[in-house]
Parts: structure tokens; sequence; C-alpha cells
């Protein structure tokens, strides 16, 4: 009970202040009155603490288990192991704002605490930004999905969590995936200050450079935790199913991917101002937008989300921020006009940047008219849907363009692309054709296998020879090459993620193009063969766990045992939950799925044999370890304009 | 710029216009209500949600199973081959993908389960 009125007052407090500081610093920042901005800044830091409060009370009631709570009754119960009753606190509507509030606060504070060094105004506008993003969520909280609203009798036991998310990926996955959403908010915030205080240099860029990375490592780090968590634990033999849940994760992490690399030619070349301003825009809305249909419920989807009051308010943040984006853009065309006029050629790093950014954009418009479609047909008529071959027809072709890219643009210098390039591309040009040639040897005639994969062995062939080159350059010591590699680690790095992300594509190759399935049921001692893995079921069984029971399937493959089973959770009215059992094999993993049991022992099953998943994780991980060595310790010196091609001994 | 620009813009923007037209025309489908199916004639696969009523039969170990769908006003019964979502079981909404035979059966290729947001049908309210 105190919990809830205690929680419920932090929460308000917490909204006071961020309204104050939203409104202060606005004032102050116009006014130019340095005192009052650091207290506005101040304000924001309390109205975060506040919020810490409020997560640690609402933890301390969900571990506790004080079902006087609404959300904590809803959420878990006395049987939920301990870990995930502290999960909890992310595994619901309110817990999951709450959670994503203090993030934002967190890293929005963060983000203020240097900030000073902006100057005045930005830095202010940057603090009244986020304190109107926060206030909003707060207000959120308070009004309509309050996470300290209280039940007129506690009960004795809460409904406890969804089964599904009983797994050790609830532990990981929501709140990566909610850090990552949140974090968009901080470029977001820092992009329109810039504008409104009219400073459209790059000081916004790199003051934001360390955050847009940890945005996007976020993102992509949450993107594959939920591939390997659908994978894991939905038994349909995929990790990517085109839902508009995964849609709108997918979007901004594309939007930002293109940022990331179009803020490059502004901070080398001085160009695509208003595109990079676009970009960050673009990406913060589409995480509003992306907030709006999953907890509206508005657009068909497979996953559990609660539908609830939240979809209006999200809908007026999404419009309320795309019309101040979009005036501010438009109020300061004037300021984008390029310091010098000389165009972007066509074969040149820039170019290659530029190229990419469409090619990216084009990926986010093939998603969202995916995505939207059932709303947009449902207004003229029946409401029609696309699926996976909709987005592997009109997304597959952009997608093997950008990977063409990964090969050819690293290798391409800043200004204008000469003959040396065409040497250089001699060695991603070679793995290709020696890919291709094998790939042919061997009997594949799928034609997108044929050209999406030599070019993912090209892509990651280019980026190997970086690496080789930088080991070639004289004097040939260690010692010289870690100097070289950690002198410019943002290149290395980049060229790691870059690396990362063919091993990824070349998993998500082979295991689409060359998935196997089969239905099979067996009697005791039957065997079924799939792929050339052949499995021996041996009986199945059942066995008594702590919240659950289970009956489970003994199949072998070679020595290994697979276990399929599916469990039965009394507590929730019987509800059941299939355990799929995966070995994994160094070239594929076989995947076997209990479909059910026959009264003679029989047994069915689904099996799948997915080629190199495990490169999709490996290579994820080699993309988020380039992230991170790349802009580990100092902050690396900013990459010096390019303006001429002069030899070095002509004094520029 | 803008000029230089314009034209490759402008080749990738056709592009993506027309792998969305030609990619949404093959593969889109309608997405009804059981009532909505009765009433428009459709050719091609379709998805029709409807609420499972209590004539579950399953055979083949539980990999073929048939019943009715049904909404308020209409229902038809559904013929599924292949593994059976985990929440499968009278009242819950289903969504499924397939195509209305000659006989009057509904033939399913796929069958998605609308997760209900909470698991209880008797969650606590005042």
């Amino acid at each position: 009970m105190t919990l809830g009125y205690l929680g419920a007052g932090t929460l308000l407090a917490g909204l006071a202040l961020g309204g104050f500081s939203a409104l202060l610093s606005f004032w102050a920042g116009w006014k130019e009155n340095e005192v009052f901005v650091r207290v506005g800044r101040r304000a924001f830091y309390a109205a975060t603490a506040m919020t810490a409060l409020a997560a640690v009370l609402l933890e301390v009631g969900l571990l506790t288990h004080d079902f006087a709570l609404a959300y904590v009754a809803a959420h878990t119960d006395l049987a939920t192991p301990i870990a995930l009753v502290a999960a909890g606190f992310y595994g619901g509507q309110e817990g999951s704002l709450l959670y994503w509030t203090l993030i934002l606060g967190v890293l929005g504070s963060a983000s203020l605490l240097a900030s000073a060094r902006l100057g005045t105004r930005l830095s202010a506008y940057a603090a009244g930004v986020l304190a109107t993003i926060l206030g909003f969520f707060l207000l959120v909280l308070t009004l309509v999905a309050g996470p300290f609203d209280l039940l007129p009798v506690a009960p004795p036991d809460g409904l406890g969590l969804n089964p599904v998310l009983r797994d050790g990926g609830m532990l990981i996955h929501p709140p990566v995936v909610l850090a990552g959403f949140a974090s968009f908010a901080i470029p977001f915030s820092f992009a329109a200050a810039a504008l409104l205080a009219g400073r459209v240099d790059a000081a916004w860029i790199s003051h934001t450079r360390r955050f847009v990375l940890l945005a996007w490592s976020l993102q992509t780090t949450g993107l594959l935790l939920g591939m390997w968590w659908a994978y894991h634990v939905l038994g349909w033999g995929g990790y990517w199913g085109w839902d508009p849940v995964e849609n709108v994760a997918l979007m901004p992490w594309l939007a930002t991917t293109a940022y990331l690399h179009s803020s490059q030619v502004q901070e080398r070349r001085g160009r695509l101002k208003a595109w990079n301003f676009g970009l960050v825009i673009l990406a913060f809305l589409l995480v509003i937008f992306g907030t709006f249909v999953v907890r509206s419920g508005i657009v068909p989807s497979v996953h559990t989300f609660a539908v609830s009051a939240i979809g209006p308010w999200f809908l007026a943040f999404l419009f309320a921020s795309l019309v101040f984006s979009a005036a501010l853009l438009i109020f300061r065309t004037d300021q984008f006009t390029s310091t010098h006029s000389a165009a972007i050629p066509t074969v040149s790093r820039e170019g290659a940047f530029v190229l990419q950014n469409l090619l990216l954009i084009g990926v986010v418009v093939v998603v969202l008219w995916g995505t939207v479609l059932p709303l947009a047909s449902g207004m003229v008529g029946l409401q029609r849907v696309v699926g996976a071959p909709y987005y592997e027809r009109a997304a597959g072709p952009l997608l093997v363009a950008l990977i063409a890219l990964l090969a050819v643009g690293p290798l391409l210098p800043w200004r204008r692309a000469g003959r040396p390039v065409l040497r250089a591309l001699r060695w991603p040009a070679g793995a290709a054709v020696l890919a291709l040639g094998v790939m042919l040897a061997v009997g594949v005639r799928s034609i997108p296998a044929l050209i999406a994969l030599p070019l993912g062995a090209a892509a990651a062939t280019t980026t190997v020879t970086e690496y080789g080159r930088a080991l070639l350059r004289k004097p040939h010591t260690w010692q010289r090459l870690g100097q070289l590699v950690a002198g410019k680690r943002r290149r290395y790095g980049a060229y790691l993620a870059h690396l990362g992300l063919a091993v990824v594509v070349v998993g998500i190759g082979a295991s689409h193009f060359w998935q196997q399935e089969r239905d099979v049921t067996l009697a005791p001692g039957g065997q079924a063969t799939v792929a050339g893995y052949t499995l021996t079921y041996e009986g199945s069984s059942q066995r008594r766990l702590s919240d659950h029971t289970e009956l489970f399937a003994a199949m072998k493959l070679g020595d290994r045992t697979l276990e399929p089973s599916r469990a039965i959770y009394a507590g929730l009215g019987g509800q059941a939950l299939t355990h799929v059992a995966i070995t994994t094999t160094p070239v594929a993993d076989v995947y076997v799925v209990l479909a059910g049991t026959g009264a003679d022992g029989s047994a069915s099953f689904h099996v799948f044999v997915n080629p190199l998943v495990t490169w999709i994780w490996a290579g994820g991980a080699i993309i988020i370890l380039g992230v991170v060595l790349g802009n580990a310790g100092a902050r690396a010196a900013a990459p010096e304009l390019v303006r001429r091609r002069e030899p070095a001994t002509v004094p520029v | 710029m803008i000029v230089r620009w314009g034209i490759p813009a402008a080749i990738v923007a056709a592009c993506v216009g027309y792998l969305i037209y030609s990619a949404s025309g093959g593969s889109s489908e309608y997405y009804l209500t059981v009532s909505e199916l009765r009433s428009h004639s459709t050719s091609g696969f379709v998805r029709v949600a409807g609420v499972v009523q209590n004539d579950v039969q399953k055979t083949d170990g539980g990999l073929h199973v048939t019943f009715t769908e049904k909404d308020t006003t209409a229902s038809m019964p559904v013929d599924y081959k292949g593994t059976l979502p985990d929440i499968f079981r009278p009242g819950i909404t289903v969504v499924a993908e397939g195509k209305l035979g000659a006989d009057g059966v509904f033939h399913a290729r796929t069958l998605l389960a609308k997760c209900p947001s909470r698991f209880s049908t008797t969650p606590y309210t005042q």
C-alpha cells in the first residue's frame, strides 16, 4: 500500500521536475542566461533521480511480492524464480515504460554533463528537448499506465509471468531493446537543439557520436538477441518472421546505420548537413511510431503485448514530434547551403556513402509500407497483409546491392577515385569469383544464392585486405601494426564491424537458402534421416519441475541426445509450451520440435536442419567487438576535413 | 550536388517503387474475418481470423487437426496439417492462412495463434 503511494508520488515529483526543466531550459537558452541553464540541467538530473527512485520502489514491490500493486499481481507469482520476478520490472507495459524512462533519464543526463562546451543555447535547448521527452513519458506513467496502481484487495498470489517469457532470453533481450529505443532520443534532442539554436555545423554530431554508437550497438544487440531468442524458443525453425514488432525495431536501426556513414561525410567534407538532421529525426520518429504500432494493436501481429490506452498518447506524441521537426528543418533551410560548391563525385568514398544511404532508406520504405499496408488498405476496403515473400522480393535486391557496396565502398578514396581502386578491387573480385566457382561446382543453382553469397565473400575479403595492407606497411613489426591500428582505431574498428556483418550475411544466406525440414512420426526405436543427419527416437517420459511438468522425448544423434519437450503449466490453466531441442554441428544446427505423442508411445516431430545459423550470432559478436574496440579509451582525434588532394610537401 | 545526385536518387527511388509494386502485387493476402470471407468471393490465399470452437479433433499424433472457426455471425470448418501453436485450444483467436476449398472447408497451410496479452481468463479488475 505505502509503496504504491510512495511510487506514484515519486513519479509525480519527477513529472513536475521534468516540466520545470523543460520550460526553464528553453527560456534560459533563449535569454542566454547561463545560471538558469545550469538550473534547468540540474532539474533534469533531479527528474532522473526521481525516476530511478520509482524504479527501485517498483523492484522492491516485485521482490517482496507486494500483490497490492496491480502490476506485481499481474506479472509475477510466488512460484516464479526470483531472477524472473526481478525481470518482471520490464515484463509488462507499465514497468517497461518506467524502464524506458529511466534509461532516457540516465543517458540524457550523461549527454548533458559535458554539453556546456557546445555553447549556452545549444546545451540549453538540448536539455529542454530531453526534458520534454522525459516529461511525456512521466505523464503517460502518471495518467494512463501507472506501475503503482493499487488493487482494492490484495490477492494472496499473483497471476505469474507468461510462460513464453519464463526463459533466460527474458533477462537480456527486452532490457537491451528498450534501452536501444530509449537512447535514440539523445541524438534527436541534440539535433533539434542545433536546429533551434541555428548551429548546423558538426558540433552536435561529434558531441553525440558515442551516444549514436551506443544506440546503434544496443539496437544491433537487441535485434540479434531477439532473433536468437525467437529461434530457440518459438519452435518454427527460423529467427526472423517480418512481423510488425520485428519491423519496427529494424527500421530505426537501418536509419541509424545510414547516419553512422553519412555523418562522416559532414565531418570530413562539410556536406549532407540537412540529410544528417533528417536521418536522426527519422530514427527517433520511427521509434515512437513503432511503439505506437506495437502497443496500440492496430496492426495484426502475433506478438504478446498488452494492448492498452497508451496508443493514442504515442500517436499524439508522434504527430507533435513530426510537426516540430519538420518546422525546424524548414525554418533552417537557408543555412544548409554547403560552404564549398564542388559536387560530390559519383565514384568516391562519399559517393558510396550517399548511395548506401539511398539504398538503406529504400529498405526502410519497403519495410514501412509492408508494416502499414493493413492500415492503409483497411481504410479503403478489405484489409490486406503481406508476408515474408513480399519483404524478400522487395528488400532482397536492395540488400544485395548494399552487400556489393560493402565490398567496394571501403576501397574508394575520399574525393575522387582513380586507377589504383581497380587494382585494389582485384582481391574482393577474386574472392567473389572463387566463391561463385565453388558454389557452381557443388551444384548450387539458386540465382539469389549465387549472387548474395559471393558478394558476402567479397565484402569479407575487402576488410581482410585492409588489415593486410596495414600489416605490409614497413617496418614489419607487431608493435608498429598495433600503433597503426590503435591510432586509427575508428577506421579499423569499423572494418571489424564490416567483417562481422559479412559473417552475418553468410549465416543468413546459408540458413535461408538451404534450410531443410521434415515432419516425421516415429515409434520408439524408429529412425529418420534429414539432410544426412540420422535421428533415433528412444521413447518419451514425464518429469516434474518447480512450476511445470514436462513431457520429453529422447532422440539420439550420433552420441548426442536431444530432448525436445512440451511443458504444461498447471498453475496457468494447463497452458502448454514447446521446448525446442537444438544441437550445433560445425556446418548446421539440427533443430527438433516435439509436435505430439500418441497413446502407443509413438511421437511426431518437426525436424529442421539449419546451415550456418551460428555464423549469425558469431558475426553479431564481431560487429559489437568492432564498435567497442574502435571507440574504446580516450576520444580519438576527430578526422580532419579532406579539402584538397595535393602532395604533402606543398603547403596548404 | 542536387543535380548530380538527383539522377541516382531518382533511379533508386524508381527501383524501390517498382520493387514494392511488383512484390506486393504477387504476395499480398486479404486479412478477413469469417463473415467477410463469406460475403466476398476471393481467389488465392487469404488469412482469416476467428475464434476456435469446442469441436477440435486431432489425428496423426496431433499433426492433423480439424475445428470450426467462428466470429460473431459466421463460422467455417478448418482443416490444418502441421505443428499447432502452443496456446491452441478452444476459445482462443487464431489466424488461419489458406484457401477456401470447393468442399466448403478452409484448408489452412499456416495457423497462427493470437497471443492474448495476459494469460488468464480472469484478470484482477476493480
